[in-house]
């Protein structure tokens, strides 16, 4: 076994452990052999075994897909657009989600449960077609970047106007919504990321190669007879709808998605294959843990996940531009 | 901003102590134990004679004293779905539109019986006291003080519906500007003290405005509640704009605002002291006039 997949298969096992150890975790006082007991269904105590079941697992199952989903998403768009700057999140599509939400929280507040995640969800996609129409119009996929700057800008105002008008309470309900949780997701949720997620990692193994010439730049890529509009085209859909899909059920979870393939060019790799398994790995680590440190941090209360992803994020976005600085 | 800073008195004051509360109350089969998401529906609760059976509440329930003691599971953000599992309340009653929805949906999934607190005027407190006592179970004493309650408000509705209306500035925020028009709160207080609000037909209840707004309005008195909770708040500067009949005569009035904006039996105390306080400055006027 060489050196990347030995470090893999411990990333692997490192998911594993992190995602029974995320389970411990909690407000509720279960001890350790009851939370034993409960898993191996022979749980003695009720309340202990719906916490167990019906809160803590679904939320470190949704941690791990939504982490993985997440980097991998940023994965992608980082090696297709040869930016490193490049997130899910710059194409618009939490501020499309946001006025989804919006939209769904003003009209239809009698029945959010279903209302809410689809109306994000629509959201989101919506602003990603904005943008791949706008970049298709100027003839230049790789301004979508700057694209996705100004739709976000714009869905955003729109939100902001609806909120102004709106009841006054709807804008805290949008605001607290956008900062991400993970404590209202349940175990349907984890199925259908889940298969996103699926179908999106078989795409990209199948096509890492193309993904790989497209980082030797768009005309030699051409020239090894990739299509290169095309492959970013579907590419940049099955991110936008990974993430979106994400979004809906756990809010804004800023950063994951620019700051773990950093990481894993560091450790691992900079190949797509390399990139992504690593990233999905990492990702899946690092979320399970921040929504440890969301639920368990404060006696009382929980810490909404977005705030924690986007504080790590941004001093680690400083890190790299000092690094970058260093370099050159 | 005021969402910025109740967020950061919340992660604040946290740290109240779990009491072993719940384990002593939950034996009667007629008082069911509660899970109150609001500071005032825990006023209410103990204005019934249920405050001894809620086990669990947010942030910020601080009235009566003895709420202070209670749990907490939670704030207007986030409620603690495992602690609220934990406890097993035979009830949780709600705050419409203050409570994280997709939590509230949560715990209906999980079986959880929840009925939902949404008032907007002084009748709905009343009802509210009704409904409340009734569901658990304290009927009689809900009955009187919803009654007393109505009759009060009853009194302060006849004692000033004839008086004449003087025009009347409510400054709810001051950076940016913001007052109140129909459909907020606090423009019931205005109605019943005969305050003619410039700003009540905006479209929105509480619309942001610019003191260019408020200068033609010729305004002759202007409300400016103040909260404890706010020390560092910088109230609107009204000394510079003395071409305001309110500012040149000296007619600012500062109620407590925390008492004015919770939705409890205890708002009419409020509206009783801030009618009180309007009639002076009508007086002045008044005379002034004369």
């Amino acid at each position: 076994m060489n050196k990347v997949s030995t470090s893999l298969f411990a990333l692997a096992i490192l998911v594993i452990l992190s995602a029974l150890a995320a389970i411990t975790f909690g407000p509720a006082d279960i001890d350790s052999s009851q939370l034993m007991a409960c898993l191996i269904g022979s749980c003695q105590n009720q309340i202990a075994n719906i916490v167990i079941w019906q809160v803590r697992i679904p939320r470190v199952l949704v941690a791990l897909v939504a982490g993985m989903g997440l980097a991998i998403a940023g994965a992608i768009l980082q090696n297709t657009t040869r930016n490193p700057l490049a997130d899910p999140y710059l194409f618009g599509i939490v501020s499309g989600a946001g006025l989804g939400a919006t939209i769904a929280n003003i009209s239809l507040a009698d029945n959010l449960t279903i209302a809410l995640p689809l109306a994000a969800f629509l959201g989101a996609l919506f602003s990603v077609i904005i943008v791949v129409f706008i970049a298709k119009v100027l003839q230049r996929m790789e301004q979508l970047l700057l694209a996705g700057v100004a739709v976000s800008f714009m869905l955003a105002s729109i939100t902001q106007f609806i909120l102004y008008f709106g009841e006054p309470f709807a804008t805290n309900r949008v605001i607290f919504w956008l900062m991400g949780s993970l404590a209202r997701v349940e175990m349907s949720n984890f199925y259908v990321i889940a298969s996103i997620l699926l179908i999106a990692m078989i795409t990209v193994f199948a096509l890492h190669r193309q993904i790989d010439a497209l980082l030797l730049g768009d005309e030699s890529a051409a020239s090894l007879g990739v299509d290169v509009d095309k492959l970013r085209l579907l590419m940049l859909g099955i991110c936008a709808a990974l993430t979106a899909t994400i979004v809906a059920y756990c809010g804004g979870i800023g950063f994951v998605g620019l700051m773990i393939p950093h990481i894993v060019r560091q450790l691992i790799g900079v190949t797509t294959l390399k990139l992504i398994i690593g990233s999905a790995l990492i990702g899946a680590i690092f979320l399970i843990w921040v929504d440890v440190i969301a639920r368990s941090s404060l006696p009382h209360a929980e810490i909404p996940i977005g705030i924690i992803t986007s504080a790590l994020g941004s001093i680690f976005f400083l890190f790299i531009m000092y690094r970058s600085r260093a370099i050159t | 901003m005021k969402l910025t800073s109740l967020l950061f008195t919340l992660l604040l004051f946290s740290g109240a102590t779990y009491a072993e509360l719940n384990k002593e109350l939950t034996n009667d089969e007629s008082k069911p134990t509660i899970i109150a998401l609001a500071p005032h529906i825990v006023e209410m609760l103990y204005d019934v004679g249920a405050g001894e059976q809620i086990i669990g509440t947010t942030s910020f329930a601080d009235y009566p004293e003895a709420a202070k003691k209670i749990p907490r599971i939670g704030n207007y953000v986030r409620l603690q779905l495992e602690r609220v599992i934990e406890l097993q309340p035979d009830l949780i009653i709600a705050w419409k539109s203050g409570n994280p929805s997709d939590d509230l949906a949560r715990l209906e999934q999980l079986g959880f019986n929840i009925i939902y607190s949404s008032p907007h005027t002084f009748e709905d407190i009343a009802n509210e006291v009704r409904s409340f006592a009734k569901i658990t179970g304290h009927t009689v004493q809900g009955e009187e003080v919803a009654t007393k309650f109505e009759q009060a408000l009853i009194k302060i509705k006849k004692r000033y519906q004839d008086k004449t209306e003087i025009t009347g500035f409510y400054e709810l925020w001051s950076r940016p500007l913001t007052t109140v028009a129909k459909g907020s709160w606090p423009q019931q207080f205005l109605n019943i003290c005969k305050v003619k609000n410039p700003f009540e037909h905006v479209i929105t209840p509480y619309p942001q405005i610019s003191i260019e707004q408020v200068l033609p309005a010729s305004v002759e008195l202007i409300i400016q509640p103040l909260s404890v909770n706010q020390k560092e708040r910088e109230a609107f500067n009204w000394e510079d704009w003395s071409i305001i009949p309110a500012v040149a005569n000296k007619q600012i009035l500062q109620p407590d605002a925390d008492a004015m904006h919770r939705m409890t039996l205890r708002s009419l105390t409020a509206l009783k002291d801030l009618c009180a306080e309007i009639d002076q400055t009508r007086s002045f006027l008044q005379q002034k006039h004369s």
